[in-house]
């Protein structure tokens, strides 16, 4: 994305700026007593602040290593998606595009520019209801520091401490208002805000940015692993034996708040390490995470080799959606030289001949079309594309007829086949068109042979809408 | 409601003036019609006329927004009605109202026109409106809209509900100046979010109750701990909201309302508003076995009273209890007036379960005549504006006074005649009003009542308060020992005390598992498998025992089922369809221990015997007395087999057997006890005494719905042998068997208690106030066994006379006599 407009330079000047003035202030910690157990076990110090106290652990890592953020990615990553994206990216070469949305999404790209204000953030909760009865008793932080990464992990001995917690939260989110998260749009920061909100005392700190990295996460890998939880990736997607740490001992999530409860209730405070150690390999593995994604959308890095062929469609998709109709194009043909199952190739054939025909190279599409409508067991869309393409810019309405014929007779078929009442529901909905379709393509044929060589319209004003 | 105000002040045009006058004839033409085919003089058992009462005005309080003035102006409203200035005045004082109107006496501006000012005034103020149900929001919603306009949308007003798109939350939430909701969604959707809420929070000065007697029983405890729950979140953001609650004319206003709110309440009664003319009639059916009670099918009577005002052009609406019955009379009703080729249909069912659209399609089509008759359910006795109609004919008493009176009020809205026609069914209670009228159209006896302490609601309603928000050192929430119930709460591991605040320790989302609408979530799932299994509903567990056992014949949504299997482990009832005539009865056998007794009392005359006169020595005193006493019982019930009961005749055609577990339960009871002097006094012998006391029995339980406003499911009943002291050890609970429960007397009972029981754990607050009744409650269920025409038992009195010996109608009323003194 080329950055030349007015507003995207304020937006800048606003990045730059600190997010709130803060004072140079004492965050040394105080060593933890010898009868305050869980502190010692933790290896955590005790933190305190106007509000109170509450325990803090410290850590650096090496691994991952500190990933200088490209700037392709980070233009992807801010961008809008969904229908509003696909809409302005139709509407590009307008003059008004989609103002709010891109405003927000070059506000997000400036405010991303600077890696030294970006917070990684994870929290260890006691539900995942939500609601304001679910707690954030431990909040991991991490951010890059010396070619590594600082986590540091704030720690709720008891709920009286909380107010503490979360105003050194608030402290921390203001050095570094940029927050990257794995599922955190929809569940920590949520959750956080509420928490702020019921202080009645502190602010919900103000962020410049918010990256939640599930979303692309899901883009890119949900066709090849399903699951795209933390640990998932972790095995499948980043190296596990580059990783620095490993989770053969680690804790399932689901037990977290029932250790908690346990600790406050005066049981013994040692699944707790477990804990804590869990959350610091998720905020490890969510800053490794993200350097995979950062070389996945580089664009200088076009060394995708040794990249499975689901991933560079998965990588397609994730481009198309994001109005890099270029890139998407060449990485779906990558995807389908490099050999994909046929579900898959099914897909990715489907939407390479979108792109093509997007692009106006019908003969690319139609290829595709013709490979689509050979399958026995699906290609009716393919078919009426088919259909359309002859009606239209083929002028062959025998040919348009065959395929609607052949799209009608896939419909019946597949109505007979399916079980499931919604699918009929569908494919009776398919029979439908291409009815319509033949019942106009005849009348067309036989208002030409009765009126000479009367020229056919360009396009059919009658179905209105142009059809997809 | 938006129309009737509108054309209020229109004049009549000669035109309707007319229309008026004929209408009168054709409502008395009718009326002729019915008296003349009342031969023996019992099928019309009254007829009272309403003379046309003219409305009360005031002006305009000073102090209203002007802009909200001429608003209303626009719309035709100039004045108010008194009542409406009051309760706006009321409002503006700060206090908390509840204004007892009844239908279409202009309500909702008693409401909006404070709250609008307000916001008109303040752009920051917020309110909340809660409406039982979710369609009584939509309609407000469409009034308010209307006004909005008027106001160049100035305000913000949306609903909230389960309905509304995950989208448009966001920006309610921040923008809406009045949400409308309902209390379920505030208990589960909004109080549990409450962060996102500060807006409203921050700034709620207005709580809108409307229909305040519907929250009565188990739903009004639920809503007084939701009230608890929301002023809790309200102090917590610094605001103390005002309420202004409306209800329908039932005996306790105040006290329900304050109940409620737990605060002081002014209560407005006054009614300015005009009313039309009006004929009330009650019908009967004619009397087809005078044996057996049995009378003619209230449902094809009422078919025929309605096709009678059809026939001279009235516009007429059908009320039926049920689903079932509405499909039933629309067919009759459609038969009888064909639709026209070429014209839309002029009679239409609605009721839940139409889709909207088609709902609004027939609300126009009632208001601007073109459907001459509808038939519906409940659906439209809330105000949901139809315009005004000439005739209403209710099949079957709607339950509760207030319903009926609320029913009623769809005909003659506005100007004009009108009717009401109540059908009676042969059920005891519809027997008791139609030969009672007096009762009826004297002033309402029908109280509501609530039990917010009920330990199982309140301990529920503890724990999402201590989820929304910690429960400090100093915290009230109703009478009980807050810091107590959270250490228990505590060491049952939900909640923690930190410092000195108990927090929400719990993965669990308190909320969720609550229904407002029963007292314990637990419930059965019910999945029909006569072609692929669907689920087509629930039961909570205590109906469950009785509604869904193997081999019972359950209904739904007017098709009946026959229970193939119950998974009691799994809650899950599968059912097939069937097409049968007869329905099935559970016997319950039920056993009742007195825990504690929380008050007794000795009553009734002492008879002295003749010889000895006042110095008679005690030992020869012939005490014919009996207490009265409420307290905690524990129940333990079973239910041993079942009764098929065929259709309109209540023929007992055949019975079952049945293992089914058994279930104890806690709660509260009234109870009277016949002392041994009395039921020897009785010159029956015993196996009819024991009938007459189950028979009397029957008749109490019936009267006492009638008294509390609730479901015969509310209450249960049982007879045991007055205990030698409370919880003694002797009064042990014996292994029960059917043939004991269906006989129900095996065994002779010295000195009985009559139970009528809180059908549900922790009891929901109708103990005390039958305790207090006592006298009424006795008084009206020997009227209504004396009134009954039936020669020995009728299910309208004292339950059918197959079930019970020969003589339990007259035992039962010897036993009342001597209850009486």
């Amino acid at each position: 994305m080329a950055i030349s407009t007015p507003l995207d330079k304020f937006a800048r000047l606003a990045a730059l700026k600190p997010a709130c003035k803060v004072a140079p202030r004492d965050t040394t910690l105080r060593p933890t007593d010898d009868t305050d157990l869980v502190g010692r076990l933790l290896g955590a110090g005790v933190a305190r602040n106007d509000f109170g106290e509450h325990l803090a652990i410290r850590n650096w890592y090496s691994t991952p290593e500190f990933c200088q953020p490209s700037e392709s990615a980070l233009d992807l990553l801010s961008r809008v998606t969904g229908p509003a994206a696909s809409k302005a990216a139709h509407s590009a070469g307008r003059l008004f595009p989609h103002y709010r949305d891109e405003s927000a999404a070059l506000r997000t790209r400036a405010a991303l520019e600077n890696p030294e204000k970006w917070l990684f953030l994870d929290t260890e909760t006691t539900g995942l209801s939500g609601g304001t009865g679910t707690y954030a008793f431990l909040v991991g932080l991490a951010w890059w520091d010396a070619g590594g990464l600082q986590v540091e992990q704030l720690f709720l001995r008891d709920f009286s401490e909380e107010i503490s917690l979360l105003y050194e939260l608030s402290l921390r989110i203001a050095e570094r208002p940029v927050l990257i998260t794995f599922n955190g749009k929809t569940f920590d920061w949520p959750l956080l805000q509420s928490r702020f909100t019921m202080t009645r005392k502190i602010a919900v700190p103000k962020l410049a940015a918010h990256l939640d990295l599930l979303h692309p996460a899901r883009a890119l890998w949900k066709l090849r692993l399903n699951s795209v939880r933390l640990v998932e990736l972790e095995r499948h997607v980043l190296n596990p034996d580059r990783l620095g740490w490993h989770r053969e001992d680690d804790i399932a999530s689901s037990q977290i708040p029932q250790f908690y409860f346990d600790y406050l209730r005066g049981g013994r405070p040692d699944p707790l390490t477990g804990v804590a150690k869990h959350n610091a390999m998720d905020l490890r593995g969510l800053a490794a995470l993200y350097g995979k994604i950062d070389g996945l959308l580089d664009e200088r890095e076009n060394n995708l080799t040794g990249t499975s062929p689901l991933d560079l469609f998965g990588l397609s998709r994730f481009m198309n959606r994001r109005g890099e109709k270029h890139r998407a194009h060449s990485l779906c043909t990558r995807a389908l030289d490099a050999g994909l199952t046929s579900t898959f190739r099914r897909q990715a054939t489907t939407e390479l001949a979108m792109m093509s025909k997007n692009r106006g190279d019908w003969a690319a599409a139609v290829s595709l079309w013709k490979e689509l409508a050979c399958n026995p067991r699906d290609g009716i869309a393919a078919c009426e594309q088919l259909a359309m393409y002859y009606e239209r810019r083929g002028k062959d309405c025998a040919q348009a007829l065959e395929y609607a014929n052949l799209g009608l007779a896939k419909a019946g078929q597949a109505k007979w086949l399916c079980r499931e009442p919604f699918a009929a529901g569908r494919m009776e909905q398919w029979e439908q068109k291409f009815r319509r379709r033949l019942e106009r393509l005849r009348n067309r044929m036989n208002l030409r042979k009765s009126a000479g060589r009367l020229p056919l319209p360009d396009s059919t004003r009658a179905t209105g809408s142009p059809e997809r | 409601m938006a129309e009737s105000l509108a054309v209020r002040f229109a004049k009549p045009a000669p035109l309707d003036q007319e229309r008026r006058s004929s209408t009168l004839a054709r409502v008395n033409q009718v009326l002729d019609g019915f008296a003349a085919r009342d031969h023996a003089g019992e099928m019309l058992t009254a007829v009272r006329h309403y003379p046309a009462r003219e409305a009360q005005w005031a002006a305009f309080p000073e102090w209203i927004h002007k802009d909200l003035q001429a608003a209303y102006t626009r719309k035709g409203i100039r004045q108010l009605y008194s009542h409406q200035a009051a309760a706006a005045e009321a409002v503006h004082a700060g206090k908390n109202v509840v204004i007892v109107t009844p239908t279409a006496s202009g309500k909702t501006l008693c409401y909006n026109l404070p709250v609008l000012d307000a916001i008109l005034g303040d752009g920051d103020t917020r309110a909340l409106y809660l409406f039982p149900t979710k369609a009584l929001a939509q309609d407000q919603l469409a009034e308010l809209h209307d006004l909005n306009q008027r106001l160049e949308n100035r305000l913000g007003v949306f609903t909230y509900d389960g309905d509304t798109p995950s989208d448009a939350r966001k920006a309610i939430r921040e923008k809406s100046h009045i949400v409308l909701t309902n209390p379920d969604m505030l208990h589960t959707g909004i109080l549990p979010h409450h962060t996102r809420w500060t807006r409203l929070f921050e700034n709620l000065k207005y709580i809108v109750l409307d229909e305040l007697h519907t929250y009565r029983g188990v739903f009004g405890s639920h809503l007084c701990n939701v009230l608890r729950r929301l002023q809790r979140i309200a102090k917590f953001y610094g605001s103390t909201p005002q309420f202004i609650c409306c209800s329908a004319t039932i005996a306790n206003p105040g006290e329900l309302a304050s109940k409620l709110i737990e605060n002081d309440v002014e209560v407005l009664v006054a009614n300015g508003a005009p009313a039309a003319e009006k004929t009330f009639v009650f019908y009967n059916p004619p009397v087809v076995n005078r044996a057996l009670g049995i009378r003619r099918s209230y449902i094809n009577e009422s078919s025929r009273v309605a096709q009678e005002f059809l026939k001279h052009d009235l516009q007429t609406m059908v009320f039926a209890n049920s689903r079932l019955h509405t499909e039933l009379m629309l067919t009759y009703l459609q038969q009888a007036n064909p639709q026209i080729p070429g014209k839309p249909e002029t009679i239409r069912g609605y009721r839940g379960g139409y889709l909207p659209t088609e709902r609004r399609e027939i609300e126009r089509g009632l208001r601007d005549g073109k459907i001459r008759g509808v038939v519906t359910t409940s659906a439209m006795e809330l105000g949901i504006d139809v315009g005004s109609l000439d005739a209403v004919v209710m099949a079957g008493y709607p339950g509760t006074i207030a319903a009926t009176w609320q029913r009623a009020g769809r005909a003659g809205r506005r100007s004009g005649s009108s009717c009401a026609v109540l059908v009676a069914s042969s059920a005891p209670l519809d027997q008791f009003i139609v030969r009672h009228p007096d009762y009826f159209f004297g002033n309402t006896p029908e109280h509501a009542f609530i039990q917010p302490d009920n330990f199982e609601v309140l301990i529920n309603h503890l724990k999402c308060a201590a989820f929304e928000l910690p429960i400090g050192p100093t915290e009230q929430f109703g009478e009980v020992d807050v810091r107590d119930l959270c250490a228990r709460l505590a060491e049952a591991g939900y909640l923690h005390l930190a410092g000195e605040n108990y927090h929400w320790t719990h993965e669990s989302y308190p909320a969720d598992t609550i229904s407002l609408r029963s007292v314990t979530s637990d419930n059965f799932i019910i999945i029909d498998i006569t072609g692929k299994p669907l689920v087509i509903g629930e039961v909570d567990f205590v109906s469950a025992l009785t509604t869904v056992h193997e081999k019972a014949i359950y209904i739904h949504g007017g098709q009946q089922y026959h229970v193939e299997h119950l998974d009691f482990k799994e809650r899950k009832a599968y059912v097939k369809q069937v097409d049968v005539d007869y329905y099935t009865d559970a016997i319950r056998y039920t056993q009742v221990r007195v825990l504690e007794i929380a008050n007794t009392e000795r009553r009734g005359p002492e008879r002295v015997s003749q010889e000895y006169g006042q110095e008679c020595p005690s030992m020869f005193r012939t005490s014919l007395r009996h207490w009265r006493s409420h307290g905690d019982v524990l129940v333990r019930s079973q239910v041993v087999g079942f009764k098929k009961i065929k259709f309109l005749t209540n023929e007992n055609i055949g019975a079952g057997q049945l293992e089914m577990p058994e279930n104890e339960m806690h709660t509260t009871s009234y109870w009277i006890t016949l002392e041994r002097a009395l039921l020897e006094s009785l010159p029956y012998s015993i196996s009819e005494r024991q009938s007459g006391m189950f028979g009397l029995l029957y008749a109490l339980e019936s009267v006492a719905t009638f008294l509390l406003m609730c479901d015969g499911r509310d209450l249960g009943t049982a007879i045991g042998e007055r205990p030698p002291a409370p919880g003694a050890e002797t009064e042990e609970l014996t292994p029960m068997r059917m043939e004991e429960a269906i006989g129900a007397n095996a065994k002779e009972f010295f000195e009985p208690n009559l139970y009528l029981f809180d059908a549900y754990p922790g009891g929901i607050g109708f103990s005390e106030p039958l305790f207090r009744a006592h006298e009424l409650l006795v008084e009206k269920t020997r009227e209504l066994i004396q009134a009954c025409p039936c020669e020995a038992g009728c299910p309208s009195c004292v339950g059918p006379a197959g079930d019970l010996a020969p003589k339990a109608k007259e035992a039962a009323l010897a036993i009342l006599d001597r209850l009486c003194g």
